[in-house]
């Protein structure tokens, strides 16, 4: 399979949005924006169409359309405070009515509209992977060095804002780099899948992990797994990537919550009840009801059916 | 010292005010209590002070002077603060640590100094042992009390807090007041604490600013009524 071409191709650009995408994914979830990678992907749909009927490279104008969309998306932000879904509704009826006109004025342009809009390995073309490149590397570098300040603007912006963090240009940037990063993944999983690339694995990872960082780690581990797997599936099965590897992504999704249910059920019965992580505090707060309903009914502990607990 | 100075401010969020000619002033090193009925814009005058609401008249200033010149570290403990999204993937340590972020820049990294003021936080009130627990397995109180950390990790000039006792039990919200207390007293901080228990807070505030509605209540226009009481000499002797 990795004898061919356009399989090295696909798997060198699948790697990069293994990289990038579920980080991306994680802090859109977070910021409740989970439906971003949606919209930039529908607008920059309009980018295509604007890039083909003007001459230009389609690629190019997708990702010009999308990270001016992303910033569009920064602005009405802060006239729908509390709405954060709003501006990104609106946005995603804009670039799809958008897409929809051009498309009528170029009647080849349908044709290869399906591979954007459902991906297909064969579409990755070198400037594709230039771009998925320079999208996965300066994604991680952004990540990387701002870590700890889109920590914080992630968890409440307007505390963090307070506390000095630049929320404007953080949110700026990273909108932007949401807009390259999927338009960059659109020739593998196409317009219609790309936020599965995004949402899926920050899904799972979110249910299963301890801490930020390693909700991070997991995420990339799992996105890159679906990525490799789907592709590897497509390529056997002769399916569409991006529906193959949004698929997988379900079923991992899936079969994680499920793994998770059980350990939780087996921990809880192995502890007698409490899961090893809740069990000092329900014994302690265990152990003082007692002790206040011993103290105000006059009764024994024994007699609350709880004998041998220490109040605590 | 004036730390800060609101003079005759109107603010709403729609056609009608909700703050009309309003007047206070901060002092700095003082321990301020901010108490009225719901709906007297407690939150909005904080926000006004904080610079988040842009007034429609009147005027906010900030006394450069009272830092040395220097724009002032403030913690901030918003009313929503335990309520944040449970799912969060974090650990308390992780969430008092962000509190250094804007101290540090961008670019910065937390050092031992750093470290020992993190700990130092969360000793104080009381979440130490639990450092290690996801802030989502975590009680309203606690989540409160871990929010308040993250606010005095920064090693602010001004502490502000919305409703900080909010889900606290009698004890917890003892041990934050004097906690704010000792603060004003000896780290020379300007607490500013808006609260609903000012019978339980009183005590240990030097002012009480009390919010009321006026006749103007159909608009929610709001006065402010400020009472200084002199309780440091009774604190000192305790």
């Amino acid at each position: 399979m990795l004898a061919y071409e356009f399989m090295q191709r696909a798997m060198l650009a699948g790697a990069m949005l293994g990289l990038i995408a579920p980080v991306l994914g994680v802090y859109l979830m977070l910021r409740r924006q989970v439906l971003m990678a949606d919209t930039l992907s529908h607008v920059s749909l309009a980018g295509v169409a604007a890039g083909s009927l003007l001459g230009a490279n389609p690629s190019i104008g997708g990702f010009a359309a999308a990270v001016i969309a992303a910033l569009l998306i920064e602005r009405l932000r802060s006239l729908y405070r509390t709405y954060a879904e709003v501006p990104v509704a609106i946005m995603m009826t804009g670039g799809l009515a958008t897409a929809v006109v051009l498309m009528s004025f170029g009647k080849t342009l349908s044709q290869s509209f399906s591979s954007y809009l459902f991906g297909s390995i064969v579409a990755v073309s070198d400037t594709q992977l230039w771009l998925i490149g320079g999208a996965a590397g300066i994604g991680l570098i952004f990540f990387a060095v701002f870590r700890r300040p889109l920590y914080a603007l992630t968890f409440d912006e307007e505390t963090a804002g307070i506390s000095g963090v630049p929320v404007r240009a953080l949110s700026i940037a990273f909108s932007v780099l949401t807009g390259m990063t999927v338009t960059a993944a659109m020739p593998v999983v196409g317009v219609l899948l790309v936020s599965a690339l995004l949402v899926l694995p920050a899904a799972l990872a979110l249910r299963i992990a301890g801490g930020f960082l390693s909700a991070i780690l997991l995420s990339v581990l799992i996105g890159l797994a679906g990525i490799f797997g789907g592709l590897t599936l497509s390529y056997a099965a002769n399916t569409p990537p991006g529906g193959t590897i949004a698929l997988l992504l379900l079923a991992f999704l899936l079969l994680g919550m499920a793994a998770r249910k059980l350990w939780l059920i087996g921990r809880r019965r192995a502890n007698g009840g409490y899961s090893t992580r809740n069990k000092p505090q329900a014994s302690r707060t265990a152990a003082r009801t007692i002790a206040t309903v011993a103290e105000r009914t006059g009764k024994s502990q024994a007699t609350n059916g709880k004998e041998g607990i220490e109040p605590g | 010292m004036l730390l800060s100075s609101m003079r005759n401010v109107v603010f709403g969020y729609g056609e009608a005010p909700v703050v009309q000619g309003i007047s206070l002033d901060v002092y700095r090193g003082e321990f301020l209590g901010i108490s009225g009925p719901n709906g007297t814009a407690k939150t909005t005058v904080l926000k006004l002070l904080l610079g988040l609401l842009k007034p429609w008249s009147g005027t906010i200033e900030l006394n450069a002077e009272a830092f040395g010149g220097a724009k002032p570290t403030i913690g901030y403990v918003p009313q929503h603060a335990a309520s944040f999204n449970a799912g969060f993937p974090s650990r308390v340590i992780e969430l008092v640590r962000s509190g250094c972020h804007g101290r540090l820049g961008l670019f910065g990294r937390l050092g031992p100094e750093q470290e020992r003021l993190v700990r130092s936080s969360l000793e104080q009130v009381g979440m130490w042992e639990l450092r290690r627990r996801r802030i989502g397995e975590l009680s309203g109180g606690q989540k409160q009390r871990v929010c308040i950390a993250r606010a005095l990790v920064q090693c602010p000039d001004v502490l502000i807090l919305d409703e900080p006792t909010t889900g606290m039990d009698a004890r917890s919200r003892t041990e934050l007041y004097r906690l704010m207390r000792h603060q004003t007293r000896h780290h020379g901080i300007t607490v500013v604490m808006v609260t609903h228990g000012l019978e339980e807070a009183e005590r240990y505030l030097d002012r009480i600013v009390t919010l009321e509605r006026t006749e103007a209540e159909a608009v929610g226009e709001t006065a402010a009524e400020a009472d200084r009481n002199d309780l440091d000499d009774r604190w000192e002797t305790e």
